[in-house]
């Protein structure tokens, strides 16, 4: 179909056009009128639609419920038709989505007969299955006139809509306490003695102690000065370091299988949701096909909007692009939560300078846990990845030995075993765990 | 994931359904409609022809958008040309009705996807519409009856003031499509 911006004559208009009139010349020049019966009801559709052709064009307008949505969660592409000779009889609208984008009706297409119907039913719901930026639309839509006579088709280029749909949370708590972090201010209680508000003991008096610390029950029932001792506050910054140079695994959606790209970036999401309801510092750092994508501290659900947006930008790159540096901007005394399908050497060689630097950092295992089972139509290919399963437990193995964290995602709780082992050891100041 | 996109008309005419299905069946069928009623009417036949028509209308299923559908009026009224000899039979009606239900279908065909759900207004607007495009073949069947009847003998007169009015209906009906609008 030509995409014009003008009423443009149909075959069937031809048809009637030319039936008509080679039906009538042959009923003149043969003596047969009685041809001029089958060419009547062609030469009355032929005037007809002439007669009712439309002469300007119709106004469209696409717009998009929502922007923003998670993914699975639906919105509706609006598309309002206004017709300014009242001339147009039906109008078809289809629209074309980008990959991981769920339409109703499910092919898309919609007809109404505009001046019974309205423009409201050609509304269709729009839903990603699968967290990104989505390009959709326009919408291609198509008005008729009479008897499907002259037809007028929308500029396809324009009036694109940009859909991000955010990656949905995957269950996730973590009820371990925070690793230390200098500064003493914060909501998390630090491992060490300090003047926060958090009780911790009772103890005598000594010199240089507060006397508003004074606990005088204490005092009056052993007869000697006590004082009541607090645990430090201090807040935690975490930074989230998601490795997206490979994808591996076959994505369904939120529906279906997860990649590890899916895998990481649910679970990222669901640790910075975690971590900043409760009043923590997030970081982003995002290592994929743009480059190394920084989104700075901060706190609170706008900007735990902005991570999960920066998050649905990522894009996978592949391996020739990981050069193995470290991405700059990590602080000193960060959480550093690495999520990674770790299919390359270098991620973990990555993670292994973060500890050498002294920073406590968390490896997440992001490959999909029964990636060998879904090549096993192939067995070839199967055996490949068992050979390369095998070398990347060897890899985690060593990682492991020198000091580095490494845990499957396992949802609520993933992390609490290695957060604790930090904490317990952060009075030593040492990054690594065993 | 999302389906990929089908823009094989094949494939388009198996997702037919409702009304979109049963304008396909029109389409194949109306023609064949139009062929028994020249047969009834006629003397002779013409087989090549017969063939090459339903062949034609059974692509027509597959390709309502298109200028074929041209091509099965044109043999038809050849085939009818050809084979029937009695100018006031009223067959002609039928294959006038038959050929202006294949003309609406064909053309509300092409205007809405095979897979759209047709609203009720859409529906009876084309009925109405394809019963209007038949009424007035009786009429001029009754016209041509009437001309028979008197036995005129030809007139050269008569001859150009028809070819006259054509070309000028030929021409209002072309400067009518072409005319071009304007653009919102």
């Amino acid at each position: 179909m030509k995409q014009t911006d003008q009423w443009r004559p149909t075959p069937a208009h031809a048809r009637a056009v030319l039936a008509g009139l080679l039906l009538s010349v042959t009923a003149v020049l043969a003596r047969r009128p009685d041809l001029l019966v089958t060419a009547t009801p062609f030469a009355v559709a032929a005037a007809w639609a002439v007669l009712l052709r439309p002469v300007e064009s119709p106004v469209v307008r696409h717009s998009v419920g929502h922007h923003t949505v998670r993914e699975g969660q639906a919105t509706t592409w609006h598309i309002h038709v206004d017709d300014p000779d009242g001339r147009v009889d039906d109008v078809v609208a289809a629209l074309d989505p980008p990959a991981w984008v769920d339409r109703k009706p499910a092919d898309g297409q919609t007809v109404v007969s505009l001046a019974d119907d309205g423009s409201e039913p050609l509304a269709m719901v729009v839903r990603p299955s699968r967290w990104g930026c989505h390009q959709v639309g326009p919408a291609l839509v198509v008005a008729s006139s009479a008897l499907g006579g002259f037809r007028w088709a929308s500029r396809p280029w324009i009036q694109q809509q940009r859909l991000v749909a955010l990656p949905v949370p995957t269950p996730f708590d973590a009820a371990a306490p925070p690793v230390h972090v200098p500064g003493l201010v914060g909501v998390n209680r630090s491992p060490r003695y300090g003047s926060g508000t958090e009780f911790a003991s009772i103890r005598p008096f000594q010199l240089g102690d507060r006397l508003k610390r004074i606990h005088w029950g204490h005092s009056l029932r052993t007869g000697d000065l006590h004082v009541t001792t607090t645990w430090a506050d201090h807040d935690r910054h975490v930074v989230l370091m998601l490795d997206a140079f490979h994808d591996v695994g076959e994505s369904g959606g939120i529906e279906g299988r997860a990649s590890s790209l899916d895998i990481s970036v649910r679970a990222a999401a669901a640790i910075a949701e975690h971590f900043a309801r409760v009043g923590d510092r997030v970081a982003l750092t995002m290592i994929g096909a743009r480059g190394a994508q920084r989104v700075p501290p901060g706190a609170g659900f706008r900007h735990l909007r902005r991570l999960l947006e920066v998050m649905a930008s990522v894009e996978p790159a592949n391996a020739e692009h990981d050069d193995g540096r470290l991405p700059p901007g990590l602080p000193p005394g960060a959480l550093v939560v690495m999520l990674s399908p770790l299919t390359s050497p270098r991620s973990l060689q990555r993670a292994t300078m973060i500890a050498d630097r002294g920073m406590s950092v968390i490896v997440i295992d992001c490959l999909p846990p029964d990636i060998t089972d879904e090549q096993a139509g192939d067995p070839y290919v199967a055996l490949a990845w068992r050979v390369e399963v095998l070398k990347r437990e060897h890899q985690i193995r060593v990682a492991r030995e020198a000091g580095v964290a490494v845990v499957p995602w396992r949802g609520p709780g993933s992390i609490d075993l290695v957060l604790r082992g930090l904490q317990r050891r952060s009075g030593s100041g040492a990054g690594r765990s065993r | 994931m999302s389906e990929p996109t089908v823009s094989e008309p094949w494939l388009l005419m198996a997702r037919a359904r409702g009304v979109g299905l049963l304008l396909r069946v029109v389409i194949g069928v109306a023609p064949m409609v139009a062929l028994g009623c020249t047969l009834l009417a006629a003397d002779q036949t013409l087989p090549v022809v017969k063939f090459v028509i339903i062949a034609l209308s059974l692509v027509c299923v597959v390709y309502p958008d298109s200028h074929l559908g041209l091509l099965v009026v044109v043999l038809v009224g050849i085939e009818w040309l050809v084979t029937v000899d009695d100018p006031t039979t009223p067959w002609s009606i039928a294959v006038a009705a038959s050929m202006a239900l294949f003309h609406t279908s064909m053309a509300a065909a092409g205007v809405v996807p095979s897979s759209a759900v047709w609203s009720t207004a859409m529906r009876r607007r084309w009925a109405r519409r394809c019963v209007t495009l038949m009424l007035p073949a009786p009429v001029m069947w009754l016209v041509v009856i009437a001309f028979d009847n008197r036995n005129s003998a030809g007139s050269q007169v008569l001859l150009a003031a028809s070819l006259v009015t054509l070309v000028i209906v030929a021409v209002w009906a072309r400067s009518g499509a072409l005319a071009g609008g304007r653009a919102g």
